[in-house]
């Protein structure tokens, strides 16, 4: 099985109403881990059923597969659905590239930082 | 170089399982970097169009205890052609021309997906390649294969929108 590791954090929300949280993901996101590893995420939102907004931070994330790409757009409605909202911090060219190719970025916004990710989603 | 003219070919078979294709990916990223003259952003899509391409043939072309075949063609500086081949003893029996139908519904402007599945190969096979040819193999399974030419000008030149009426060629 491909490396890799999902890590959840708990940051102070500019909202008091939503909760924001940040998905760390390093590695690589293949067909060999991503249904096991994925499980993390949706975990976390069914204990944060409304009002969550997520970052996902892609800094580390060496590659990622269509299906990874799937489960990021199911995430997307879930959260969205829920009146929660989901961007993408520090993504790599690769990786900001194929969600372009796929579509995903007409959907997610991409920012430079988590604080430019936090900012966004503040307002 | 003379040899920068010639044709290279490297075949590579794998076990069916989704464990061996990271090392693919890793080959097909270092291999474009290193001897084909595509912009690096080429070496990582390329990556991908092969990581999808032996994920689809090993899901559903070619059954557990059997194998995949990937085979690398390039000109340094001209192209880059990519055929992965399954057995077709996997758990999805589909001929060249099911799979070519499949293609055009979802490479349709405005298709929308709604799975988890179903973007590798239209969105990133598709999307990314200058040629994509599905056809039968005689013993059995599928053959797909992809080119993408070095310069885009080369596609007009090659002429390679002919009809021909032994395989299914899309340009895309």
């Amino acid at each position: 099985m491909t490396e890799v590791k999902i890590s959840i954090e708990d940051l102070q929300s500019a909202n008091p109403d939503k909760k924001l949280k940040v998905v760390h993901i390093v590695g690589q996101l293949d067909e060999s881990n991503v249904d096991e590893k994925i499980q993390e995420i949706y975990k976390s939102l069914e204990a944060n059923p409304q009002n969550l907004n997520l970052i996902f931070d892609l800094e580390n994330l060496e590659y990622m597969n269509s299906k990874s790409i799937g489960y990021l757009t199911d995430i997307y409605g879930k959260v969205t659905e829920t009146g929660g909202k989901v961007v993408i911090a520090k993504a790599r060219p690769n990786i900001a590239d194929i969600l372009q190719v796929v579509g995903l970025t007409q959907l997610v916004s991409l920012y430079d930082s988590i604080d430019s990710a936090k900012t966004a989603l503040a307002s | 170089m003379d040899n920068e003219n010639q044709e290279t070919k490297i075949t590579i078979t794998l076990p069916t399982s989704a464990y061996f294709v990271s090392g693919i990916r890793d080959f097909t990223l270092n291999m474009v970097k290193n001897t084909t003259n595509f912009e690096e952003r080429w070496a990582y899509r390329f990556q991908s169009v092969i990581d999808e391409l032996c994920n689809n043939a090993i899901e559903y072309g070619s059954s557990k205890d059997s194998e995949i075949k990937v085979t690398f063609i390039f000109k340094t500086d001209d192209y880059l052609k990519i055929i992965v081949e399954d057995t077709g003893t996997g758990k999805n029996k589909i001929t060249a021309a099911d799979l070519q139908k499949l293609f055009d519904e979802r490479h349709t402007p405005g298709y929308v997906f709604t799975g988890i599945r179903g973007r590798g190969l239209v969105k990133i096979v598709g999307e990314w390649s200058d040629e994509l040819k599905f056809e039968d193999r005689p013993e059995g399974g599928l053959k797909i294969s992809i080119k993408k030419y070095l310069k885009d000008a080369r596609k007009k030149d090659a002429g390679i929108s002919q009809p021909n009426p032994q395989s299914i060629t899309l340009n895309v």
